[in-house]
């Protein structure tokens, strides 16, 4: 008799309840499956009864609900016999490393939006040229052409990231709060002909409520004498910067705003301790002259004492212009005549579409790295939920061994 | 709902309940029609597994208040019912076992042998006693697939689905215990 036959016998003899076979050893496969199916288990009338009452009545909690005691015995009752809690490790785990994705992504990612650069198409500049971070397309603002150069404005990043020059004796850490930073900012704005005159008494208006001044203006005006431009050179105190970019682009419509900032703190560290030096070693000749004892030795000296005299000189200079170049941040400021009846752009049907797009654009990007972070964490999950249950069904079959 | 009190007194009784063929109307039963339906079956397998009674009311009560939960989460493409109430009851038998470290002997109930007569009883007491003699010889994964087959009364398939193996190894596997298990009983006769 092999398996099938074996099975076969079985399954007959559980299905008739009866020894048919006329085969010897049939027979006995017969009365032994038979003799097993009688020698069954059977449950208790009481715990069926309790058990129906519970079936009926949906298996309520509420009897562990009821006494704290009960349900604290419950819960730590069931922690012995829960499955290991692996998957929620795994989850933490994946939580955790979705975060860590998440914050290493913006923080590489140079073509987003750099710290200093303000929102909605913001650009960055620095003094040789102007740079927006969002494309290499130049933008024509009204006081020039503004060359957008990618490589550029990664040059100012590192600048920021790395400084070039080694720190002084006084020292300096990025991030440190006395950091030297020239600012510098431009907007173009465009308004109605007819309330240029208005907007440019405004600029002025908003430069001294902020406590700074008009370096250089000026003014074009038409054939009629009216104004049709002009372009005005500010100095605002960098702390108070956004404030007052905030106020003038209230002043018309913003059709260019670049933003940038160059960090001069190693150089205004080292200017700082070379004018240290030079003193100290002004101090130092000045001694020698007293003790001279020739009057060569004391030409000498005094030849030494001019020298030393002008580099302290040009030190304190240099020292005054750093900071003054970075206590006030330097805002170009230029104004364009613009067409009462043209929409501004961004505005109509064609505005709307360019922007959705551009948010099409976006969400798919977007998408596209979700996916990127969660395939990999949806695998690294599948495998350890699998090994979790390798092993708890490994542990589980101990129980037989 | 009728069910047995105590242990089956012969052999038709028991045979009486045989396990029935699953349909599609089956599958779409409610939970309720479904623990009627296999509730002798859970116990008398989880009762073979553990040996204590009071254990293996425990576990069956869990097994079902755990199947009652989990309902939503039943697909019928990973099998039976019967399979998937069954693989949630071993679990609960298995982690039971773990728990306890311990086998009890399962208590036998009195028999009611009074309607049989003096020979009856005497040859249904000596084949009981030569087969759990023979089940005892047994280790315990050849124990629980005999538990499976005849106490809850699954078929090959259904096993395998419970057990985790393939439906031809089931086959195999039950061939070899079957044959081990008459030697035993040849043994002791």
């Amino acid at each position: 008799m092999d398996e099938r036959d074996t099975t076969a016998v079985i399954d007959r003899a559980l299905e008739r309840g009866a020894v048919t076979a006329t085969d010897p050893i049939e027979r006995e496969l017969e009365e032994l499956t038979l003799a097993l199916a009688a020698d069954r288990p059977a449950p208790d009338a009481v715990f069926v009864a309790q058990l129906d009452e519970r079936v009926r009545e949906g298996f309520p909690r509420e009897r562990a609900r009821a006494n704290p005691l009960r349900r604290l015995r419950a819960a730590v009752a069931g922690l012995e016999i829960k499955r290991p809690p692996m998957a929620l490790l795994g989850g933490a785990a994946s939580l955790l490393a979705v975060l860590a994705v998440v914050v290493s992504l913006s923080g590489d990612d140079t073509s987003d939006v750099d710290p200093l650069s303000s929102s909605g198409g913001a650009g960055m500049s620095t003094p040789g040229g102007e740079i927006a971070p969002d494309g290499d397309a130049a933008v024509d603002g009204a006081g020039g052409a503004v060359e957008l150069r990618r490589d550029t404005a990664k040059r100012i990043r590192q600048s920021f990231l790395a400084p070039t020059e080694p720190p002084g004796r006084r020292g300096f850490a990025p991030g440190a709060r006395d950091r030297r930073i020239q600012r510098s900012a431009t907007l173009a704005l465009a308004a109605p002909a007819d309330e240029l005159d208005r907007v440019t008494a405004d600029v002025t208006r908003v430069t001294e409520r902020y406590r700074g001044f008009v370096l250089r203006s000026s003014l074009a005006t038409g054939d009629e004498g009216a104004t049709t431009g002009g372009s005005f050179e500010l100095r605002i105190p960098s702390t108070r910067l956004q404030p007052a970019l905030a106020d003038l682009a209230k002043l018309g419509q913003v059709r260019g705003r670049t933003q940038a900032g160059d960090d001069v703190t190693a150089a205004f560290v080292t200017a700082g301790d070379r004018l240290e030096a030079a003193r100290a070693e002004r101090r130092n000749l000045l001694g020698r002259l007293e003790e001279a004892d020739t009057d060569v030795e004391a030409e000498s000296l005094r030849l030494q004492l001019d020298a030393n005299a002008g580099e302290i000189n040009r030190l304190r200079g240099r020292l005054r212009s750093l900071r003054i170049s970075t206590d006030y941040a330097n805002v170009s400021v230029t104004l364009e005549a613009r067409d009462a009846s043209a929409s501004p752009p961004g505005d109509g049907l064609g505005g709307a579409l360019d922007d959705a797009l551009r948010s099409l654009g976006d969400s798919l990007e977007l998408a596209i790295r979700a996916v990127g972070v969660l395939i990999p964490l949806a695998v690294f999950a599948a495998v350890l939920a699998l090994a979790a249950r390798a092993i708890l069904r490994r542990r589980r079959e101990s129980a037989l061994s | 709902m009728d069910p047995e009190p105590g242990r089956s007194t012969s052999v038709n009784e028991a045979i009486a309940e045989p396990a029935p063929v699953l349909t599609q109307a089956a599958e779409a039963e409610t939970f309720e029609a479904l623990y009627r339906r296999t509730l002798p079956r859970v116990y008398a397998y989880v009762a073979s597994l553990l040996r204590d009674r009071s254990a293996a009311e425990d576990v069956t009560a869990l097994a079902f208040e755990r199947a009652y939960r989990k309902q939503r989460g039943y697909r019928t493409g990973r099998g039976t019912r019967e399979a998937w109430l069954f693989g949630i009851a071993r679990n609960a038998a298995l982690d039971e076992l773990r728990k306890r470290e311990r086998r009890a002997t399962l208590e036998a109930e009195p028999e009611d042998l009074t309607a049989l007569g003096a020979d009856e009883i005497a040859d249904l007491a000596i084949r009981r006693e030569t087969v759990r003699a023979a089940l005892a010889t047994l280790d315990p994964r050849e124990r629980e697939l005999i538990a499976l087959k005849f106490a809850a009364g699954l078929s090959n398939a259904e096993i395998a689905g419970v057990i985790g193996v393939s439906e031809s190894n089931v086959g195999t596997r039950l061939h070899r215990t079957v044959n081990k298990l008459r030697e035993a009983c040849d043994g002791r006769a």
